[in-house]
C-alpha cells in the first residue's frame, strides 16, 4: 500500500530502532518521507535498513531520549541533516510492571522521563523547525493503556495518560500555527516490549480476551494509522486520542 | 477461449472489487464520503431521496471508473430497504462497508428543549438513529457469514459536546456511540470492526444557511479557526474502510480542527 502519501516529507522518529517505531520507519520511507531516527540502540534498525537502498537518506542518531542534552543535540543534528522537519513521531516508550508496594521510584522517574517528558522534550526541540512550515504533524504514540487503565503498571499508565493530555494541550497551542499534535493509542502489539513481560502462550491468551478481536495487533496495524495523520489525508484531524486496540478502551 | 479467460478475468476482478453502502449520499459528506471510496477501488451502493443529487454523483462514480447502484428513496421505509438490499445482492452479490451517514438535525424546528414537541424528537430520532439500526441489521449478517466488514457510523460531535438547540439531535448521535461500542463487541471476532466518526462543524448545504455572525461563533470555538470540508471527513471514511484501519473498532474519531479533544 505505498500511496506516496508522504513525498519530500521530513520526518523525525523517536524510538525507531524497533518495534512499532521501525514500523513507522520503514512505512515513511516507503511512502516517499526522509526520515531521521533518534534511538538508544540502532543496531536493528541498521541491519533491515542495509537491504534497502532508504539507507542513504536515513539519518540515524543514537539518542536517550530521557537525557535532556542528547534530545537536543539530536533534533538539532536531524533536523539539519534532513533539511528541516515537517513531522514527528513519538515511539520511544519503555513499559514497568511492578506491583505498587514494590514500586521502585528510580523507575518510576525512568518511565516518566522517557515516555512523557522526553517526548514532549522532542516536540519543543523540533518546534522552530515545524514552524516553518505551511503545515506539520506530531503523532505521539501513546497507549490505550493511558486511557484504560491496566494491572499493575502505575507509572506506564500515567505516563501515557500524561502524553495524551500533552498532546491535546499542544494541540490547542499549536493549532493557529497549523501544526496538529494528536496521540496514537495502541493495544497490545506484538512486539520485543510487549514479549518483555510474557512468560508463556496462556498469558498471550489471557491478554487476547480483553480485545473485542481476540487477537494481538500488528506493528504495520499502527503504523498506518500513524502514516495516515502524519499525511494530509488527516488535515482536520488535531488533539485526538485515536485507539488502534482491536476494541478494549471504546474511546 | 480468449472470450472465456476475459469473464473469469472480470470475475475475479469484480470479487477482488469492495462494495460500499453510503446513506444519505446526494450531498455534503455523503457525497464526499461516496466518491472517496470510489477513488480508492470500491463500487457503490447509492441511496438518497433526491434523485437529481444522486444522478450527478452516479455520473462521478461512473467516471472514477467505479460500478454503482443507486436507489432514490426514503431509507426509513422499510420496502426502499428491501428494494436497496435486493438490488445489492443482484448487482454485487452483497455490502463489504456500509456507511451510515444519513440523519440529520431538526433543522428550521430546532428550539431548546423546553420549546421542542415530541414529535420533533421523534423524528429526528428516527432518521438519525434507528435508521442506522435498520440499515445495519440488514447489512451485517452477510459481513459475518464472509468473515469481513467495515461500518461506519456518522455521528457529531455535538454528541460530546452538547450544543444548545439540538437535544434530539445530540440523543441520537450520542445514541449512535453506544451502538457502536456493542457492536464493535458483538462482531469484533468476525473480522468486522465498527466505528463511529464525531465531525465538528463541516461546510455543508445546513451549514451554508448559517448567519456570519453565527458562524465566526463557531470558527471562535476551533483551534484551528476554520470549518472542515466534506472532502477531509470522507478521508477518514476512506481510511477507516481500508487495510491500514484493520485494528481500530468500537472507537468515536473526532474530526474537527480540535474543537472537542476525544
Amino acid at each position: 500500500m505505498n500511496k506516496n502519501r508522504l513525498t519530500e516529507r521530513k520526518i523525525l522518529v523517536t524510538g525507531g530502532g524497533a518495534g512499532i517505531g521501525q514500523e513507522c520507519v520503514s512505512k515513511c520511507l516507503s511512502e516517499g518521507a526522509t526520515v531521521a531516527v533518534l534511538d538508544r540502540k540502532l543496531d536493528k534498525l541498521e541491519k533491515n535498513l542495509e537491504k534497502d537502498v532508504s539507507i542513504n537518506s536515513t539519518v540515524l542518531v543514537e539518542v536517550d531520549i530521557s537525557v535532556g542534552e542528547q534530545v537536543c543535540r539530536g533534533v538539532k543534528q536531524a533536523a539539519q541533516e534532513l533539511g528541516g522537519l515537517d513531522g514527528v513521531v513519538n515511539s520511544a516508550g519503555i513499559d514497568l510492571v511492578s506491583e505498587f508496594d514494590d514500586m521502585n521510584w528510580d523507575d518510576w522517574s525512568k518511565v516518566l522521563d522517557v515516555n512523557l517528558t522526553g517526548a514532549i522534550h522532542v516536540c519543543q526541540q523540533a518546534l522552530p523547525y515545524l514552524r516553518l512550515n505551511r503545515s506539520s504533524s506530531i503523532v505521539n504514540i501513546a497507549s490505550g493503556a493511558g486511557l484504560v487503565p491496566i494491572q499493575n503498571r502505575v507509572a506506564y499508565c500515567a505516563s501515557k495518560a500524561g502524553l495524551i493530555m500533552a498532546s491535546k494541550s499542544l494541540a490547542m497551542d499549536l493549532a493557529s500555527s497549523d501544526i496538529r499534535v494528536n496521540a496514537v493509542c495502541p493495544g497490545a502489539v506484538d512486539t520485543d516490549l510487549f514479549r518483555q513481560n510474557i512468560r508463556d502462550e496462556s498469558d498471550i491468551e489471557q491478554v487476547k480476551s480483553r480485545y473485542a478481536m481476540n487477537r494481538l495487533g500488528e506493528v504495520s496495524e499502527i503504523a498506518d494509522v500513524v502514516i495516515f495523520l502524519l499525511s494530509d489525508e488527516a488535515s482536520l484531524i488535531t488533539g485526538s486520542a485515536l485507539a488502534v486496540d482491536g476494541g478494549r478502551v471504546f474511546h | 477461449m480468449a472470450g472465456e479467460f476475459f469473464i473469469e478475468f472480470e470475475q475475479f476482478v469484480m470479487k477482488q472489487r469492495k462494495v460500499a453502502l453510503v446513506t444519505g449520499c446526494a450531498n455534503g459528506i455523503g457525497r464526499a464520503s461516496a466518491l472517496s471510496l470510489a477513488r480508492s477501488g470500491m463500487d457503490l451502493v447509492l441511496v438518497d431521496i433526491e434523485q437529481e443529487g444522486l444522478d450527478v454523483l452516479r455520473k462521478n462514480v461512473i467516471d472514477l471508473g467505479s460500478r454503482s447502484a443507486v436507489i432514490c428513496g426514503d431509507c426509513q421505509d422499510e420496502h426502499i430497504l428491501d428494494e436497496v438490499f435486493e438490488f445489492a445482492q443482484r448487482d454485487f452479490g452483497a455490502i463489504d462497508v456500509l456507511v451510515n451517514n444519513l440523519g440529520r438535525s431538526a433543522r428550521e424546528h430546532a428550539s431548546s428543549f423546553l420549546d421542542s414537541s415530541p414529535d420533533t424528537w421523534s423524528a429526528v430520532l428516527d432518521i438519525s438513529l434507528m435508521t442506522t439500526l435498520r440499515v445495519t441489521h440488514r447489512a451485517a449478517p452477510s459481513m459475518k457469514r464472509r468473515g469481513w466488514g467495515r461500518i461506519i457510523n456518522m455521528s457529531s460531535d455535538t454528541a460530546l459536546i452538547g450544543d444548545e438547540g439540538l437535544a434530539d439531535y445530540a440523543a441520537a448521535k450520542s445514541g449512535l456511540l453506544g451502538f457502536t461500542r456493542v457492536l464493535a463487541r458483538e462482531l469484533g471476532s468476525y473480522g468486522i470492526t465498527v466505528n463511529a466518526i464525531c465531525p465538528g462543524a463541516i461546510k455543508t448545504r445546513a451549514h451554508d444557511h448559517l448567519k456570519p455572525s453565527i458562524l465566526e461563533k463557531i470558527k471562535s470555538t476551533i483551534p484551528m479557526n476554520r470549518v472542515g470540508e466534506p472532502e477531509e471527513v470522507a478521508g477518514l471514511v476512506s481510511f477507516l474502510s481500508g487495510d491500514g484501519a484493520s485494528y481500530i473498532t468500537g472507537q468515536a474519531l473526532a474530526i474537527n480542527g480540535g474543537r472537542y479533544m476525544l
